[in-house]
Parts: C-alpha cells; structure tokens; sequence
C-alpha cells in the first residue's frame, strides 16, 4: 500500500520514480507532437462530442455534392446516353471554399488559447523554436482543410469510376484529375490556413479572430465585387485580384485549364493568371512573416 | 550520475531598456536542490529564461548541465523542465492528455509519453483526477499538474518558480515533501521564491539575488550561522534552571515556555546539560538556535547595497 503524504484536497501517494532510458527526438519530435496535438484539437478529437460537431458537420456538407453526383449517375446509368455531372472536378475546388467558415472557428481554436492561456512559455521550454510552432499550426490546419477538400474529390473520382460504363475507361480518361485536384486543393488549404493562422495570431480572443477572417473576405470580395462591377464573359478586371477568398479559384482555374476561366471577374486579364500566382506568394509570404513575427521567442 | 556544476555563471549580465536584471553574476552552483531566493523584480525569472535559452545574456556567459546554452539552447532544453508561477495549462483539456502531450514535445514517443503521464501524475497525486478537465482543479491541483509536465521528460533539472504561491499550508506541506524528493530521484531542482522558510525546508544549497547582484551563494548550513544562544525545554523547571545558569554566571529568559540560555562555547553546552541532570529536571530538548535565512538575506543585502 503506497503511503500518503497528505490529505486535504488530493493525497500526494508515494509510488516512487523511473528515470525514463528510452529514445528521445529534438525538434523535429517536438514538431510532429505539436501536429498531432492540434489536428486532435482542431477536429475535436479526446474533446466533448460539441467540439465534434462543426468540423464534421462542415466535412459533411463538402461531401455531399459528390454523394449528390454518384446517387444521379447511378440511377440514370441505364437511362441515358450522356451522364448527367451535377458538379466537375473544378467546380469542386470552389466548394471546398466554404471551409473559409471552418478556419474561421478552427483556425482561432488552434491558436487563441496558447496566448490567452500563457501556454507558450511551457512549449517554447521544450526543444521546439519559433518557426517549429508555426510550421506545427499551420501544417495542421493545412493538413485537415487538405484532407477535407481532397476526400470529397477522391470520393466523386471513385465513385464516377463505379458508376461509369467501364471503371478503366473512366480511369485512364481522367489521369489528369489526380494530379489537378490535390494541387488546387493544396493552393486553397495553403492560402486559407496561413491567412487564418495568421489573424488569428495577433488576438488571444477566439471570437474576435473568428470574425476577423470572415471580415477579411467578405470585406475584399464585396470590394473586389463593387469594382469589377457587371462584366461580360472575357472582359473582367484585376480588381477581382482584391478578392481573397476568390484568389485560390483563379489559381485552380489556370490548373485545370491552363488559363483563367472567362467567365471569372479575373477573365481577360492579360497575364492574370501570373499576377494571382504572384498574389498567392506575397499573401503567404506575409502571413508567414507574421507569424514569424508573432513567434520569435526566442530574443535574437 | 551526473558530475561538474549544476550551472556555472561567469560575469553574467542582462539589461533591458533602462534596467540591468542581472549585474554582472558570476558563480558555479552544486548539483541537488538549489534555492533562488530573492524579492519581486530580483532578477529570478530572467535568471529562468536565460538559462532556458529564451533571452540571450548582454554579456558574459551561462552554461547548464554542462552546456553552453548560447551555443546550444535546444539541448539545454531537452534536460530541463519547467514549472512557471503564473496559470498556463490549457483549461480545457485532461491533466492526462496535458501532461502526455508535454512529455511528446518533450521528445519522447508518444506511447512513453502517455505511460509517463499516467506515472507521473499518479506520483504528484492526481492519479484519479487524471481524467479531469483542469478547468475544475483546484489551485494546489492545478500546482501539481504544473510540476507533472515539468517532470514528464525525466529532466535533469527542473526549473520551479515559485511552486507554493497559492496554496494552502497542507497543500505547501506536500508541495515541498514533493520537491524534497526529487533529490533522491536524482533530479536536481532551482526553486525560484521569496519564501526562505521554504528554501530553508527543502534547499541544501541558496542563491542569494536582489536588485540584479549576486548577494551570496552557498550551503545552506553553512549560511546559517550560530547565534550563541540555546534553547532548553526542562518543562514545568524552568525557574529552578535560571536560578541554577545565574549562579553559575550565565544570562538565560524564558520564551515561550521554553529556556534561551546565552552561551560561549561548548563548555557552557556542557555546563547547562551538566546542571539540568544535577536539579534532577526532565530535559527534553536542548538545540543551538541558528540565524533563519531571513536574517542572512537581510544582513548580507544590506552589506552589498
């Protein structure tokens, strides 16, 4: 029987102590641990059920437009001679955009509580630096917004392939979806995660970061919308380019099609393409500055 | 088992805009449980964060455990735990999953990390309130959780600020018996404080700070010095005691119920003990009375000011 120490509110039980002897990793661990634990965190996961629920209700309705596409082309398939394709490849990427709400609620739960909370100084007492923290939130918000754009895509691919007259047919017609659609759903989870990271980094308030991000894009899509104004297909603007939340569909639309789509507000724009991919890096390279910013700790 | 200094300062100085934290300290500090005492604003949590690696000295140079921190901030680190003053654990999550996610960003597996949390804090006392959310601890639970994520990573050294602000005297009780142990685990401990009874109870070896200096750095017997009175309970005798020491020339005063006698030397020791056998008085207990910590901080700050 172990021997208590005290009483009161908690005993303090002796059960002795074992120096730990085992493998031990440096930065990279610490990193890969701070991952782990903010997916956990962002997907609700060792929390309440009510955590649970916005992440996955949200996985939910991004899934079903290509629930929607299989349950159509299944009960057609003998029906009709040209499939019926309620959505494309393309079209979904820009579903995708409304996990903008998901990094509103997710992105500020990630973060806002390590400050408000004074968690840091307890992180930043392991092997772990500045950038190793930012590359752990942001590689995590990334890694769900990836995989909840991605998994939608992968289930319209398969199950197009199920439903078509010949899976192989369908299969090595469509090669080029599966290196377009990560790579567009990369861009999106990429521009999305580092802006939501990023505002939310400079609140320990949850609330008010969450609102931040909607703000932002709403505020530069009404903008971007008041300036381009009514246009006719090839005949936009690049005042569309003030569109944050659009500026990842302009880059899928140079993906998929190798230009951009005319019938965009960015369409026939000389060199538009270029000018959002240039857009794309400087938004990202000034989020990371931020957050670098945010979590340089350590004094230089 | 660890050999050479806890850490070694040599000529440490930290200034920020318009104040100097830390002036100029050098000093080489044995391994065990190490005090860091000093007022509010003394210098001991910069003190905590240079050695952590987390501000750089201005000057001069700071090695723990042997190793550079400036030169290697990320391996100091890896052998160091750390308890702050202030809240800092995440409200809203199991002391089980806080303190097992630690021990992974501590680098361990996460496999061991769980284990060691599941140890760990079933050896701080939480083993049942393991599966809790902390937003419901109380203060000293809250305390013990701070210092299980501190030892998760089986430190070297663990770095405490002020582990007993906050808490009851039961709970202060267990707190230090806690940090008495992790000696003999062969953890050395810096427990940051102005509490030098604490020190006192815990600490074979003080650091003295105040105002950014150095005041005085060393066993805390050896500060301790004696104060050339005794202190004898011969219980309900102590009349015929003082009557007895003043024939015998010395001076002595009853203090709470008990016998302050004044003395010179250890033959004067001998003398009391000699008389108190001769009146035929119980004696039950007969100690040399020795300065707290208290009065060496305020007598060795006053001579550096």
């Amino acid at each position: 029987m172990p021997g208590a120490l005290g009483g009161g509110g908690g005993a303090v039980y002796d059960r002795g102590y074992r120096p730990y002897e085992g493998p031990r990793g440096r930065r990279g661990a610490a990193t890969f641990a701070l991952f782990k634990a903010s997916v956990r965190r962002a997907l609700g996961l060792r929390r309440s059920w009510r955590q649970k629920v916005a992440p996955f209700t949200l996985l939910a309705v991004v899934t079903m437009p290509a629930i929607v596409n299989i349950g159509v082309g299944y009960v057609t398939r003998d029906q009709l001679t040209d499939r019926i394709e309620i959505i494309t490849y393309r079209d979904y990427v820009g579903v995708s955009s409304a996990l903008l709400l998901f990094i509103a609620i997710v992105a500020p739960d990630v973060i806002c509580p390590d400050r408000r909370q004074r968690v840091l100084p307890l992180m930043f007492s392991r092997p772990l630096v500045g950038i190793d923290y930012v590359a752990a939130k942001v590689g995590a918000i990334v890694a769900i917004l990836f995989a909840f754009s991605f998994i939608p895509q992968m289930i319209l691919f398969i199950g197009n392939m199920l439903v078509s007259d010949s899976a192989l047919d369908y299969f090595t017609g469509h090669l080029d979806v599966l290196w377009k659609v990560p790579l567009s759903v990369l861009v999106l989870s990429v521009h999305y995660a580092v802006i939501g990271v990023a505002i939310a980094s400079l609140t320990d308030r949850r609330i008010v970061a969450g609102a931040s991000v909607i703000g932002l894009f709403l505020v530069t899509s009404i903008a971007s919308g008041v300036l381009v104004g009514d246009f006719r297909p090839g005949e936009g603007s690049a005042a569309a380019l003030i569109n944050v939340l659009a500026l990842p569909l302009y880059l899928r639309d140079v993906i998929f099609l190798g230009h951009i789509d005319r019938g965009s507000p960015l369409g026939g724009v000389a060199t538009g393409g270029l000018f959002a991919l240039v857009e794309f890096l400087a938004v990202v390279a000034l989020g990371l500055v931020v957050l670098w910013r945010r979590y340089r700790w350590t004094e230089h | 088992m660890q050999t050479g200094p806890l850490f070694r300062l040599e000529s440490l100085t930290k200034r920020y805009p318009g104040v100097t934290a830390l002036d100029d300290l050098t000093v080489a500090v044995p391994r065990g449980l190490v005090g860091l005492v000093g007022a509010n604003g003394a210098g001991k949590t910069t003190m905590f964060r240079l050695m952590l690696g987390l501000a750089r000295p201005s000057e001069g140079r700071l090695e723990v455990c042997g190793i550079d921190v400036a030169a290697d901030p990320i391996e100091v680190r890896s052998r160091l735990g750390y308890m702050p003053e202030h809240e800092c654990l995440p409200l809203d999550q199991t002391a089980a999953d806080v303190v097992g996610t630690f021990g992974e960003l501590s680098g361990l597996p996460a496999r061991d990390a769980r284990q060691r949390a599941s140890d760990i804090l079933d050896l701080v006392g939480l083993d049942e309130a393991r599966f809790r959310p902390i937003s419901g601890f109380s203060t000293g639970m809250r305390q013990r959780t701070k210092l299980a994520q501190a030892l998760v990573g089986d430190p070297e050294l663990v770095l405490l600020d002020e582990p007993t602000a906050g808490l009851d005297p039961v709970g202060r009780e267990e707190m230090l018996a806690l940090v008495a142990r992790l000696g003999t685990f062969g953890i050395s401990v810096l427990m940051a404080t102005h509490l030098l009874d604490d020190v006192q109870q815990v600490c074979d070896h003080v650091l003295m700070i105040d105002g950014g200096h150095l005041v005085v750095s060393g066993a805390t017997e050896s500060l301790l010095e004696r104060t050339g009175v005794v202190t004898v309970d011969v219980g309900s005798g102590r009349e015929a005691l003082i009557t007895g020491l003043a024939a015998l020339g010395m001076t002595a005063r009853v203090v709470d119920d008990l016998v302050d006698v004044t003395i010179d030397g250890d033959d004067d020791l001998d003398r009391v003990r000699d008389l108190v056998a001769e009146l035929g008085l119980p004696l039950h207990r007969l100690t040399t009375r020795s300065t707290s910590l208290d009065e060496v901080f305020l007598r060795r700050a006053g001579e550096s000011s």
